[in-house]
């Protein structure tokens, strides 16, 4: 059994660029990109079924200013193995052209039974990469998955809906995308896993070699255009209690409650 | 003139109040021509039909069909590409609930462009659309428009008011059939679990939330606690109902219950978007030990700690 798992890697939220800022890669620093919080989910799904069912996962990372960090900290969670696709002419804020270039790049790596990704792409907000991909794939899937069980017919998934979760089964092969939930609650790097991904080789692949010409997959081939970017300018600022001890915090809070003469309680 | 086409949703056997919000933006906009409605179910209701007209929809064009008692991709998806092709809409939109997200990239594939999503506006520019998306907790607003004759957009949930007095008519209605292959049902229904629902939090005017940070079941005690002393009613996100620290009746958000106190408390709440598209407070107070936390950019005021220690603090200074 082999499971492909999609990751992103961003900007960590917790980075103190604001608005526009924390988009501009000449402000950002290597120890400020991570995992996204989603992917991490998703390695979570298919590592599980690795467990259960002794499957083979490998990692493949195409969106981060540095994707191989990324990748040796999937594997060091328990990957299999690992592929970087690098290169500058694909235009990655456009969830189609991605999906392209994921397509290609599962022709290359051959037989696959599962597609896992994150629900989010947190560094455009989208998400329309799983159901794109899916649908170029022509493969059955399931999106906001929360649970999942393996059964004889493939696998019963749990996901989510407003109101509550909706169970469906999907067959063996298919496309995943995983939220937050507790199931795919990710586990931490092992000692060992480190070690791995420390000696591990990581193939890079470029568009050229998926066969992709910017053409297709850069910015010209976009139909996704970018109008304006600008911050947003909040009506009213909010008022943040940073320093202080805490019973300092909260009588500052409440002082200036008072003064606002907001009321707390009935 | 922009002719648009809306995917009909029904929930709990009501026209889905976000599709109805997404109705009302699109009577607001003049150059919009013609707002035509999909509605597909196994049956199709006349109120559904009435409602639909009431708030703005001048054609609905309905499948009926079995495969499409419950959504499912494939189906869906098919059955809207046909409706699509009939009806040669410029711009086709859904509410951005998780079926809309689902099914508008996938017809988005199918015309061989790309979509704009979770938008809290559109505008008319010239003879094109501009889509407005808020990103980075709601920091920046990114302007997309998208190439071709047909653009695909969803709106962000929360993000557009339904009208409360709504003044359209009845809509001209048709229907046609589709028929639906072994291929298209690989992926089968089998339940739908629903939250029950035993508390009402709509018309709460307090609430005090507790999210993942809270960090327990019996921690939400702190929580109860504060929410008995000022006569209010408590809350949560998803991360805390889907471990059961607390009942799922509780969750507050896209998938739980929209409220809009004159007080919320978000104590260890990070606040994504999913969450927070359910609160309209007149006043958000959130404790949260990250001070980048998302939360402050929607609170009112803050406090950057361990809510741990805060609220008790808090509470003992309330109780005088
Ligand atoms: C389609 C879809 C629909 C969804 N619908 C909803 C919905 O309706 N409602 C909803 O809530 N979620 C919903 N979600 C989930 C949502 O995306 C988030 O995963 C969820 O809201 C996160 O909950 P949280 O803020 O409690 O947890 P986290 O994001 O993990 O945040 C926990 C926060 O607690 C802080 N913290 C930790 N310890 C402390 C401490 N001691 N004191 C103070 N602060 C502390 C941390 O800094 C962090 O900010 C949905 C997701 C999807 C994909």
């Amino acid at each position: 059994m082999k499971i492909i798992v999609f990751i992103e890697q961003i900007v960590s939220t917790q980075v103190k660029l604001q608005g526009v800022d924390y988009f501009d890669s000449t402000r950002v620093s290597e120890d400020d990109l991570v995992i996204n919080p989603s992917s991490k989910n998703a390695l979570e799904g298919a590592l599980k079924l690795k467990d259960q069912l002794g499957a083979e996962v490998t990692a493949v990372c195409v969106r981060g200013l540095k994707t191989n960090k990324a990748l040796r900290e999937a594997i060091a969670m328990g990957c299999t193995d690992a592929i970087e696709i690098a290169d500058e002419t694909i235009y990655t804020y456009d969830p189609l052209l991605l999906a392209k270039v994921y397509v290609e790049a599962l022709g290359k790596i051959g037989e696959f039974d599962l597609v896992f990704l994150g629900v989010e792409e947190q560094s455009t907000g989208s998400y329309a990469i799983g159901a794109m991909l899916s649908e170029k794939l022509g493969l059955p899937s399931v999106l906001y998955a929360e649970e999942l069980e393996v059964i004889d017919s493939g696998y019963k998934i749990g996901h989510v809906l407003e109101g509550g979760r909706k169970i469906v089964a999907m067959p063996s092969k298919g496309v995943i995308s995983c939220s937050d939930s507790q199931y795919f609650t990710p586990r931490y790097t092992s000692m060992r896993g480190i070690l791995t991904a420390k000696r591990a080789e990581i193939p890079k692949w470029t568009a050229a070699d998926l066969g992709l010409s910017s053409s297709v997959v850069g910015e010209e081939a976009t139909s996704l255009i970018e109008v304006s970017f600008s911050n947003i300018v909040l009506e009213k600022e909010s008022y943040i209690i940073k320093e202080g001890e805490p019973e300092e915090k909260v009588e500052n809070l409440l002082a200036k409650l008072k003064e606002d003469e907001i009321k707390l309680g009935a | 003139m922009v002719k648009t086409l809306v995917f009909g949703q029904i929930r709990e056997d009501i026209v889905e109040e976000n599709t109805l919000g997404v109705l009302n933006k699109l009577t607001e906009i003049s150059g919009i021509s013609e707002i035509i409605v999909a509605l597909f179910g196994h049956q199709i209701k006349d109120e559904w039909i009435t409602e639909l007209g009431k708030h703005g929809a001048s054609r609905v064009v309905s499948v009926k069909a079995p495969e499409l008692e419950v959504y499912l991709s494939r189906p869906y998806v098919k059955a809207m590409l046909e409706v699509i092709e009939k009806t040669e809409p410029m711009l086709v939109i859904a509410a951005g609930t998780v079926y809309g997200e689902d099914l508008i990239p996938r017809l988005a594939v199918h015309h061989g462009v790309s979509c704009a999503q979770r938008i809290n506006d559109i505008s008319i520019v010239g003879d094109d659309l501009h889509f407005h998306t808020p990103v980075r907790d709601d920091q920046a607003m990114k302007v997309t428009r998208i190439e071709g004759t047909i653009k695909f957009a969803t709106s962000r949930a929360g993000a557009f008011f339904v009208n409360e007095n709504p003044a359209g008519g009845s809509p001209n209605v048709e229907s046609f059939d589709v028929t639906f292959s072994e291929e298209d049902m690989l992926v089968k229904h089998i339940e739908i679990k629903k939250a029950e629902r035993t508390v009402n939090l709509k018309d709460a005017k307090i609430i005090v939330a507790g999210g993942r940070g809270v960090g327990g079941k019996e921690q939400f005690q702190i929580i109860r606690e504060l929410a008995e002393i000022l006569g209010g009613e408590i809350g949560a996100t998803r991360a805390c109902t889907d471990v059961h620290w607390i009942e799922e009746t509780y969750e507050i958000g896209q998938t739980g219950q929209s409220v809009s106190p004159d007080l919320y408390i978000a104590a260890g709440i990070s606040g994504a978007p999913q969450h927070v598209s359910g609160i309209k407070a007149k006043t958000l107070i959130a404790i949260n030990t990250d001070e980048g936390a998302a939360i402050f950019n929607f609170a009112d005021y803050g406090i950057v700690g361990d809510l741990h220690v805060i609220l008790p603090i808090l509470k003992q200074k309330l109780q005088g």
